[in-house]
């Protein structure tokens, strides 16, 4: 093929910048109280002074915690090499402590170019992490745990605990289950030295007889080697994709942890605006100085400069940077955008923004229900007028029977059979408009098990009346309205009132 | 019949064969003792690009879909990031992302969640084919691999994928050099998980789930893109755990003006068919948008709407539109309340019936329509049974004595009181009630007293009505009806028409509960004569 239009080339450029955290976060890494020289700072200087440190980075989802360490750990590597190696586990697959030390087994092999067996035991595999650990104690090395998905490995350890408690019986329950829940999530996280966790963990070390998860081991390395240097980092949490759930999740760990590590807690932030105007700079502007011809570069520069001014471009993004304001989330509405871009004129232009933001901002339940066929929306609107009789459960033929009685107090048009209906009950249930309230109860069929709507009474007017006022044909098709939404929509006005 | 479904034949043949495309391909050149090459990691036979046109043209009204599709995929060498696809099922979400990936001629990963029905078959067949590995009889229809652990699977993957990624490299390189070879494009590589939907219902779904839409991130490979296709929306995968989402891409139901073009390809007599589906496509619309359901009830109806027609090339007019619309009119009207059921040949009686019967068999709910032409292959003995179960799930216990007693059922019906507004409200809640609950349970000994009962009934009425001209018939098949009751019982249960429930707490015996609907259980006893309606206890 022939030489690739610049355009296509910016295209590729860009989106190869969007796929790449570590370009994304590296405008960040020059300020001084950015997260980045934090990091460094406390993993440089734990490096050099050979302690044991650990830090828990905190922030939603999304918002660059593993990118910027990574950008760490690769200067870090640059600057101390043959001195430190990297351990990377993720909760998502080694939360399972058996897989966890065949992991850091094999990773410590592949580091120090020994022979990894697959064969060995859980046993064999601790005993090997902590002779390493031992070893490289020795020659001055660091190894670096990074705990991706932290909360993950915390969580089996508090569970394990909470169990513990319980057949431990020795303290006040509650008092139990909060200590040491905060003990083994921080216990997990820090591999302390030795003298400060026999502080901490006093009470913990009391229940230790018989621990067989991370955090025993852990501390059984901690005994054998006080001098060993030893720091696991990175902390993530899991967050919810709602706001309210971030802030909330935030604060239970920081309440828990606050009290002792607060200096060794890094926050991520979801960016400024100011932040968000750099970012946008610096991912969407086109070098001057590369490949690309140079006059195309400026003017794509210049076009997009314009775009930035513009206030609708401003409100576009803060719409979207509403529901979420992480980075990474920008990030894939950036994508959307510039995979937009017309390849013929090759510029990026304001509409890119505006189809993305309503590509990207779907509302998934009043699609379906627009997707819906008639017969399909009087089972919906049966099932409302169901709830809105404070019928606390109903099923399949209480539906029917509902659907009869608007059949002959409105004499609709659309009066099917009863297999029929049930197939688009059916259809319903696929699409996970509706759902049955118990999860099993095979035994009855489908017409006798309840079932619930998963669409709230305000999705459900919305959909009708946009089903109503549908353009594509749709009106005509129901040139007069069925008599049953007429009334749904009265009642569920009285509702709202 | 082929004509109107050969859209849905084609569609159906190439989602059939898309999950194991590359293994087939595979498989069919394995007798050739071809080594396996990365090129069996395209889509389509060789040598036959298509161009976006013939995509748009095959998939009529998803052209905002396909475009959207390609400016997410990019141009050649374009990283992506992971993409959600999602819409109801038959509207063209697999096919049209397998055409365009014959269309762009890159290399991808097809698997499908609905195969690969447990993590460790997904994973074991993602790398089969990533390592272009066949299971053949040489190594024991084994996997390349072992892994079960999402662990496992990261490590060999990215292991797999380098090794592909670069020979991808490797290839556009020295591109050019054999014209003839169809080779891969570019340098990306895809991953696409169909039918994503089922993992939810997996063991261990709390964790694969977020695996997988997790994947990206845990490779951090820009040079693989990662598709997830699913038929629920984004918004029923939520989990305590949670992920960056995956940009969405939403395919929505055929409207109508989508469905007459869909169903107008392919058409012989588009003059005719056009004014065919100006009949039926409004009304079928109303019911359902799916083109599978509707092709299958329009290939029926066509065929009716041709049969005064002598040549079937005609050109309607004004006059003959008029006069095949109002000889249509009354099949339309019963095919629309039975528009679901699976076509059986009208031609091979036989094999209707059989067709029908299987399916009220399998599928309690379905089977009251087709009793209508359901000859009932079953012994007499099983039909009491059968509605002595029917009776006894209905009625109440405490109602057999009265119903069964000598004197007959028919006597009790004098008692009747006039309701007060009281008890008519009890009646309305016992109505609710027997709505939710649906029908009762019963042990066998009330099964087996009233299926004694009801076979000395009709004895009796079979009596009467023929004058015992037959009585030595009767009483001999009454023998036989007891001799192996139990094992018509545990037959009628196989068929699924009683249903065998839990023990009950109590007794600790085993309780039944009978599946079929009233219809059924009257057309059962107008095939013995026996007059049911007699003993059904009405509220």
């Amino acid at each position: 093929m022939g030489r690739e239009n610049p355009a296509e080339k910016a295209l590729n450029l860009l989106r190869r910048r969007l796929c790449d955290p570590s370009f994304i976060f590296k405008p960040f890494s020059d300020s001084p109280d950015s997260n980045y020289s934090k990091l460094k700072f406390t993993i440089s200087s734990s490096i050099t002074e050979a302690c044991n440190n650990s830090i828990l980075l905190l922030g939603p989802r999304g918002s660059g915690k593993i990118a910027v360490l990574e950008l760490v750990i690769r200067d870090l590597l640059l600057e101390f090499p043959e001195m430190i190696s990297v351990i990377k586990l993720s909760g998502l697959l080694h939360s399972d402590d058996n897989c966890a030390f065949k992991e850091i087994a094999r990773q410590l092999c592949g580091e120090h170019q020994l022979i990894f067996s697959k064969m060995a035991s859980f046993d064999d595999n601790s005993q090997f992490m902590i002779a390493m650990l031992r070893e490289c104690g020795l020659a001055h090395k660091t190894i670096i745990f990074m705990l991706d998905e932290f909360d993950l490995f915390a969580q089996i350890t508090a569970n394990y605990f909470d169990c513990k408690s319980h057949k431990a019986r020795a303290l006040n329950l509650d008092e139990v289950k909060v200590d040491l829940h905060t003990a083994s999530r921080i216990g997990t996280e820090y591999g302390l030295q030795a003298e400060c966790m026999y502080t901490s963990f006093e009470r913990l070390l009391t229940l230790r007889t018989n621990k067989s998860l991370l955090l025993h081991s852990i501390f059984n390395s901690l005994q054998g080697k006080q001098r060993l240097l030893y720091s696991l980092l990175d902390a993530m949490q899991s967050v919810a994709s709602q706001a309210v759930v971030i802030g909330d999740a935030d604060q239970l760990l920081e309440k828990r942890v606050r009290s002792r590590f607060s200096h060794r807690k890094l926050l991520f932030l979801p960016p400024t605006k100011e932040d968000v105007q750099r970012l946008l700079e610096h991912i969407l502007l086109l070098p001057t100085d590369s490949t690309l011809p140079q006059d195309y570069a400026v003017e794509f520069n210049a076009k997009f400069r314009n775009i930035l001014a513009d206030e609708r471009f401003k409100e576009v993004i803060k719409t979207y940077m509403n529901t979420d304001s992480a980075v990474n989330y920008l990030l894939k509405f950036l994508f959307r955008a510039v995979s937009n871009m017309d390849l013929v004129t090759g510029f990026l232009s304001l509409e890119n923004f505006k189809t993305a933001l309503s590509n990207i901002q779907r509302q998934p339940k009043l699609e379906c229900i627009k997707d819906s066929s008639i017969l399909e929306l009087y089972i919906l609107v049966c099932m409302k007028r169901l709830e809105i009789k404070e019928q606390s459960s109903y099923n399949f033929n209480s539906i029917m029977k509902e659907y009869k009685s608007i059949h002959d107090s409105f004499r609709t048009s659309d009066y099917y059979a009863q297999n029929v209906c049930l197939r688009a009950f059916e259809h319903l249930l696929q699409r996970e408009l509706i759902s049955f309230t118990d999860s099993r109860g095979n035994n009855q069929s489908i017409e006798f098990r309840p079932v619930k709507l998963l669409v709230s009474s305000h999705e459900l007017h919305q959909g009708l009346k946009s089903y109503r006022s549908c353009p594509n044909g749709t009106l005509d098709r129901i040139s007069y309205p069925p008599v049953g939404f007429e009334t749904n929509q009265k009642s569920l006005l009285r509702m709202y009132i | 019949m082929s004509k109107e479904e050969s859209p849905q034949v084609t569609r159906r043949t190439t989602r059939h064969t898309s999950a194991a495309v590359s293994k087939t391909a595979v498989e069919m050149k394995a007798s050739d003792t071809n080594p396996p090459t990365l090129n069996d990691l395209l889509y389509g036979e060789e040598e036959k690009p298509v161009s976006l046109d013939d995509v748009l043209s095959t998939f009529p009204g998803r052209k905002i879909q396909i475009l959207e599709l390609m400016r997410i995929l990019g141009p050649l060498n374009c990283p992506v990031i992971p993409l959600f696809i999602y819409g109801d099922s038959s509207t063209g979400k697999t096919s049209i992302i397998l055409q365009i990936f014959r269309h762009l001629n890159r290399p991808f990963v097809y698997a499908s969640c609905l195969t690969c029905y447990n993590p460790r078959i997904l994973f074991e067949s993602v790398l089969n084919q990533l390592l272009l590995h066949r299971k053949n009889d040489a190594n024991g229809y084994s996997s390349a691999k072992r892994c079960e652990r999402p662990s496992d699977f990261v490590n060999f993957l990215r292991e797999a994928l380098v090794s592909v990624t670069t020979s991808l490299q490797g290839n556009s390189g020295k591109s050019g050099s054999k014209k003839s070879d169809r080779r891969a494009n570019g340098n990306m590589f895809y991953l696409i998980f169909d039918n994503l939907e089922l993992v939810r219902e997996w063991d261990k779904s709390s964790t694969i789930l977020p695996f997988l839409f997790n994947l990206y991130d845990i490779l951090k490979m820009p040079e693989v893109g990662l598709i997830f296709i699913s038929s629920t929306s984004p918004d029923t995968y939520y989990s305590s755990m949670g992920y960056v989402e995956p940009t969405p891409l939403y395919f929505p139901d055929y409207s109508e003006d989508d469905l007459r073009q869909i169903f107008m390809r392919y058409q012989e007599n588009k003059k005719l068919y056009s004014s065919f589906l100006d009949v039926v496509l409004r009304p079928f619309v109303r019911i359902t948008r799916r083109v599978d359901e509707l092709s299958t009830a329009f290939s029926q109806l066509y065929k009716k709407y041709c049969e005064p027609l002598s040549d079937p090339g005609v050109v309607p007019n004004e006059e003959m539109k008029r006069r095949l619309f109002s000889n249509l009119q009354p099949h339309v009207a019963s095919s629309m309340n039975d528009i679901f059921r699976v076509s059986s040949q009208p031609s091979t009686e036989v094999g209707a019936t059989k067709e029908a019967k299987r399916k009220s068999g399998t599928k309690k709910s379905g089977g009251s329509e087709d009793i209508d032409q359901l000859d009932l292959h079953m012994s007499t003995s099983a039909k009491y049974l059968l509605l002595s179960a029917f009776l006894a799930s209905r009625n109440p216990a405490t109602l057999d004595a009265s119903l069964f007693d000598s004197t007959g059922g028919s006597d009790n019906r004098k008692r009747k009181r006039k309701p007060s507004e009281k008890s008519l409200e009890q009646k309305e809640a016992a109505e609710q009630e027997l709505l939710m609950k649906g029908p009762g349970t019963f042990p066998l000994e009330r099964l087996l007293a009233i299926f004694q009962c009801i076979t000395s009934v009709a004895e009796g009425s079979l009596e009467e009505e023929e004058e015992g001209n037959d009585w030595l018939g009767v009483q001999d098949g009454d023998d036989s009806l007891m001799s192996d009751v139990l094992l018509q019982l545990s037959s009628l249960c196989n068929a699924n028409f009683i249903v065998k429930g839990a023990s009950c707490p109590l007794e600790g015996s085993t309780r039944y509960r009978s599946t079929i609907s009233e219809d059924m259980a009257l057309k059962v006893a107008r095939s013995l004569k026996f007059p049911l309606s007699k003993y059904i206890y009405r509220r």
